[in-house]
């Protein structure tokens, strides 16, 4: 077996979620590719939790469809999650005899498990450790024992986790693992479903989630400046560059609100560093006044966006992709503000530092437009090679330019020197308000146009970066597949099946996602006769965004739906054999009329 | 001609004054504070370029444009949270905030108490006309209550905000007031401030001889206020400080309210300990990801 | 008030004495020319002109120290400089407005030279030095003349229109 699901829940005294970081570390640490999401009621503690951890032998793209190992140590709290813990005819289920549901009258509708198990999970706790309290590890225990998984290395990970607390605790816990273990050898699995060995080194790869490694592609990209304010599901992007900016001689500054957050990173960019801000919804509606002034007033930016579920508080905890349009539109004034959306907790890496590059290289904001699921999910990288990278700073004036300096100088690529105080010579008064090539204020129509001007082509570059677009698949398919942000990890793995079972499409996953590339878009779309723009929202955002520059063929729709209604990769692969054989259908002659 | 003779101080009130010309109306009040500060800053002797000068949005918030630091006429409300972050990312920079009394104490008024707690080491100056002078005369939040303004044509129901005693419940460890009407004195307390280690603040009475209320206020300054060295105030005296604050909206005290005679060590003083003592911990950049291997 | 700042006039010698006027002068022809750009700026041409001619008489002043120093003193450097003074005889900001007529601009200069007149006054009490009390004594009395110049032009000047600019004027315009 080269592939497993599983997905637990449990009230948040049981420390289900904590079980789940034992088994990733330690699968990861042994060579394991994996993959972890985690999920809560709405509760600050105490509530419903829940977790998903995926185990692979080569790279996961997506947390799964239904589970193939579904965990309850409590019924009720496990039935809250719905969709998001789908237990299939596929399903081993593993649950606590203590809450006294007959294996055969399990509360789950319409399916029946592979294999049930009753297992007296808080008695062999209190057996093992003295005490109910170590069911979590009990549970890992049954799954070292069922699937064969990375049994030392978790040992290795309890020891490392309570030795801090004294030896007793590590024994106790050692105790409730084995118990645990030793129940799973006593009850084996009617087929056995071990693990493959991983094909790899132990210890060679990274494991991390998405929020964390943006901070530290930040640092790496020579960021020295945070300001912002605290919202789910960014806030960890600042807690931790808050934990190492110092130690590069930068700063973090929690301000009172969203604005001042991002006025005072804006103000670090003016004083010459690097500097970003992250937020989610709500903060980023308050943070467009000072974008539009970045953008005016050309100074690099990076803006982090977690998305939720939105408007409003929506689902403050829930993964969508309904931000786009609030982050390629909201401005007033005519700007153009480039959009990088990663796809996983990898590619975070990549798409901070280009978004740190472009900043610097066009002076202007980029928003890095992250969804909940790749910032929260924790997920085996690929060690980077730093070699890989260039680190772009912002042009600054040259001497002979510093003695007749000209802030917003009109020049071939409309990229004009950027001085910053302490830099003798180079005094401007940066503004919102439109400014002449000496920055002075201005009410001139004319200055206005070709400033725009300057400001638009400047960027227009962008449009040419195939770098910033994944297209697999044969150029000629008929049938496409185009999708963003953590959700193009779910299209993908459809496209790589319906591949495998002969369907002849393509797949195209932007990182650039606003300004819209429309050359690269039109090369795609060209042989393109059906398809899908595969996203998590309501509307649709990316698809709606490409019909208004580009000619999006008839047969190419949207599929999408709200967040936390995960798309699964069988939902795509069902859209795409639909699609593929309606392809298949002659052609209806349509009379023109001339 | 004479002014080319080698002079005595580094700077001159000269060397602060760009080309452009104000478009403020004839008689503002912000023409003589810009003149003091011209002053204020030839005195305090660094060099224009180390200086940041940033402002929100107002006829008053065009000032640093009329000098020759680097400014920021930034957005409206925003001129604090600006000038905090360029501080933090060189606190070398000597920097100036400038703000009208509705950008500082409306708009931006959220953001004051913040300023002063952090105690960044930068200085406040709000021009206060108790009206909204670029969008023509509007309620301001320093009002006096029962104004007659376009968006009070039935005189104000509101009663005013008093800045002086905001900041010094806050806790600003400076707090200053001055007015046109003695520039010198102005651009004293300008001076004063700018030197004071940690935020301060000076609230200008810089009438708007526009929508303002009479069109003498200057002179009736000139006529009425009250140094509060003369009138023997101990600015190291915090209680007395707001006593005397209580007169906002109807004495004139020019000079130092407030002075914390034992400054303490400002966010940005500390920020440089802070870096210093945690720079050996630093990974090199290209290992920043060894964090996160499983080891 | 502290206008004057590290002077002390009681030693206050002959060539700083001619120096500080110079550079007081100085300060009311620049002011002038200010009041004259706002002026313009503003379109009122009339107090924009008065203004500049304003500026050329202090111009003329600050010459006529300028040599007399230049004569008894030669290369001499000065050992004063702008920062020492402030505001003595340049005429108020705040006596302007953009719809003023002649007469109000007169007024403004007149203001001026009663500013002046009193530094003079008020400084002379503490000056030891005969030749700086001479000195002083004829500037402060040059100030009254020109007092009298100005009144002279204000009552010689035709009676202001019944309507002004004010009356008549667009109303200012919001940003
Ligand atoms: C977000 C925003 N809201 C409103 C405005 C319009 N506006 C510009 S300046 C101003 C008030 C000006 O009053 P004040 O801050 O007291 O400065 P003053 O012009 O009197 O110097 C307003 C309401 C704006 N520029 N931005
Ligand atoms: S409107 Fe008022 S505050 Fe604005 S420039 Fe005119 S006088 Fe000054």
């Amino acid at each position: 077996m080269d592939d497993l699901v599983i997905g637990m829940a449990g009230s948040g005294g049981d420390g289900i979620v904590s079980a789940g970081e034992s088994l990733i570390s330690a699968a990861t640490y042994e060579g394991y590719y994996a993959m972890m999401t985690k999920s809560f009621g709405s509760q600050v503690r105490g509530g419903e939790s829940s977790c998903r951890v995926r185990l692979s032998t080569h790279r996961v793209l997506n947390p799964g469809g239904a589970l193939d190992v579904a965990i309850a140590l409590n019924w009720d709290d496990f039935l809250k999650f719905g969709a998001e813990l789908p237990v299939a005819g596929t399903t081993i289920v593993i649950y606590e005899s203590k809450t006294g549901v007959a294996p055969d009258a399990l509360p789950l509708v319409g399916v029946a498990p592979r294999e049930v198990f009753a297992v007296p999970i808080g008695e062999l706790a209190k057996q093992g450790a003295g005490s109910d309290k170590a069911k979590n590890t009990v549970v890992l225990g049954l799954l070292a024992g069922w699937f064969g998984l990375a049994r030392t290395s978790i040992l290795r990970g309890l020891r490392k986790k309570f030795i801090k607390k004294g030896e007793a605790l590590v024994a106790a816990n050692e105790k409730a693992f084995q118990l645990g273990e030793q129940y799973a050898k006593e009850h084996p699995l009617a087929t056995p479903r071990a693990m493959d060995a991983p094909g790899v080194q132990p210890g060679s790869r990274l494991l991390t989630d998405g929020n964390d490694m943006a901070a530290a592609a930040a640092l790496f990209a020579g960021c020295e400046f945070f300001g912002g304010y605290p919202i789910t599901p960014s806030t960890e992007v600042m807690q931790f560059f808050n934990r190492e900016v110092w130690k590069y001689g930068g700063a973090v500054l929690q301000c009172e609100d969203e604005i001042a957050g991002i006025g005072a990173a804006l103000g670090a960019s003016f004083a010459g560093k690097k500097s970003m801000t992250s937020t989610s919804g709500p903060g980023l509606s308050l943070k467009s006044e000072i974008m539009g002034l970045a953008s005016i007033a050309e100074l690099p930016l990076v803006i982090i966006d977690v998305q939720r579920g939105g408007p409003s508080t929506g689902l403050p905890t829930k993964s969508e992709q309904s931000d786009l349009f609030a982050a390629a539109y909201s401005a007033h004034g005519d700007v153009l503000r480039p959009v990088l959306a990663p796809t996983s907790v990898a590619d975070t890496f990549d798409v901070t530092v280009e978004a740190f590059n472009i900043a610097e290289r066009y002076q202007t904001p980029v928003i890095i437009l992250s969804d909940q699921e790749v910032a929260q999910r924790k997920e085996t990288v690929d060690p980077i090679d730093p070699a890989r990278f260039t680190i772009e700073t912002r042009r600054v004036p040259t001497a002979a330019e510093l003695t007749d300096y000209q802030r917003y100088r009109f020049t071939d690529d409309g990229v004009s020197p950027l001085s910053h105080p302490g830099m003798q010579g180079g005094n401007y008064q940066g503004a919102g308000i439109e400014h002449n090539e000496r920055a002075n204020p201005t009410a001139s129509g004319k200055l206005h146009e070709q400033m725009n001007a300057k400001r638009f082509k400047k960027l227009a570059p962008l449009q040419r970066r195939k770098d910033l677009f994944h297209i697999d698949g044969n150029p000629k398919a008929p049938l496409a597949l185009i999708s963003w942000g953590s959700i193009a990890g779910v299209t993908r793995e459809a496209y790589e099946a319906a591949r495998k079972e002969g369907l002849d499409v393509k797949l195209l996953v932007p990182w650039l996602v606003y300004p819209v590339a429309e050359e690269i878009y039109r090369d795609f779309f060209s042989s393109v006769r059906s398809g899908f723009v595969v996203e998590q929202s309501y509307q649709g955002q990316l698809y709606r965004i490409l019909r208004s520059y580009v000619e999006v063929p008839a047969g190419v729709v949207a599929f999408c739906r709200s967040g936390a209604n995960p798309i699964q990769p069988g939902d795509v692969l069902a859209k795409l054999r639909t699609a593929s054989l309606t392809l298949q259908e002659p052609a209806v002659q349509v009379p023109v009329e001339d | 001609m004479p002014t080319s003779v080698a002079a005595l101080a580094a700077y001159q009130s000269k060397d602060f004054k760009s080309d452009l010309k104000p478009i403020w109306c004839p008689g503002c009040g912000d023409f003589g504070v810009v003149q003091a500060i011209y002053r204020a800053l030839a005195a305090i002797g660094r060099a224009p370029h180390d200086i940041a000068f940033v402002s929100g949005i107002g006829c008053s918030s065009r000032i640093p444009g009329y000098t020759t630091a680097y400014g920021f006429n930034s957005v409206h409300g925003r001129a604090l949270p600006i000038a905090q972050g360029i501080k933090l990312a060189n606190p070398d920079l000597l920097v100036l905030v400038a703000s009208g009394d509705g950008d500082g104490f409306s708009i931006g008024g959220g953001h004051v108490p913040h300023a002063v707690r952090r105690n960044i080491d930068i200085t406040y100056i709000v021009m206060d006309n108790q009206i909204y002078g670029l969008t023509k005369g509007q309620l301001s939040p320093t009002s006096p209550k029962g104004l007659k303004t376009v968006t009070s044509e039935y005189g104000s129901l509101e009663e005013p905000v008093n800045p002086l005693m905001y900041m010094l419940a806050y806790g600003a460890g400076f707090v200053g007031q001055g007015t046109p009407a003695d520039m010198a004195g102005l651009a004293d307390v300008i001076e004063q401030a700018t030197r004071y280690p940690g935020f301060s603040f000076v609230n200008v009475q810089s009438p708007c001889v526009t929508f303002g209320e009479d069109d003498d206020q200057v002179k009736d300054h000139r006529a009425n206020m009250k140094s509060l060295a003369s009138l023997g105030h101990d600015p190291t005296d915090r209680l007395a400080a707001m006593g005397l604050a209580q007169g906002y909206g109807t004495d004139l005290h020019t000079g130092i309210f407030y002075k914390n005679p034992n400054p303490p060590p400002t966010f940005d003083a500390q920020m440089r300990v802070r870096q210093a003592e945690l720079a050996p911990k630093a990974l090199p950049r290209e290992r920043i990801l060894d964090m996160f291997v499983q080891r | 008030m502290t206008k004057t700042r590290s002077i002390d006039f009681s030693k206050l010698g002959l060539r700083d004495a001619l120096d500080l006027a110079t550079i007081i002068e100085e300060e009311a022809k620049e002011r002038y020319q200010e009041l004259a750009d706002q002026m313009e700026l503003h379109h009122n041409a009339a107090a924009a002109h008065f203004f500049r001619f304003m500026h050329d008489v202090e111009v003329i002043h600050e010459r006529k120290l300028f040599e007399r120093r230049t004569a008894l003193f030669g290369k001499e450097p000065r050992t004063v400089d702008r920062g020492m003074i402030f505001d003595i005889e340049a005429p108020d900001y705040d006596s302007v407005r953009a719809t003023m007529t002649p007469r109000q601009a007169l007024h403004t200069a007149l203001a001026a030279e009663v500013k002046a007149f009193e530094f003079f006054e008020a400084s002379l009490p503490s000056v030891t030095d005969a030749d700086v009390r001479e000195l002083f004594t004829e500037l402060r009395d040059e100030e009254l003349e020109h007092q009298g110049l100005v009144q002279k032009q204000i009552t010689a000047l035709a009676p202001d229109d019944a309507i002004t600019t004010e009356d008549m004027g667009d109303d200012p315009v919001a940003q």
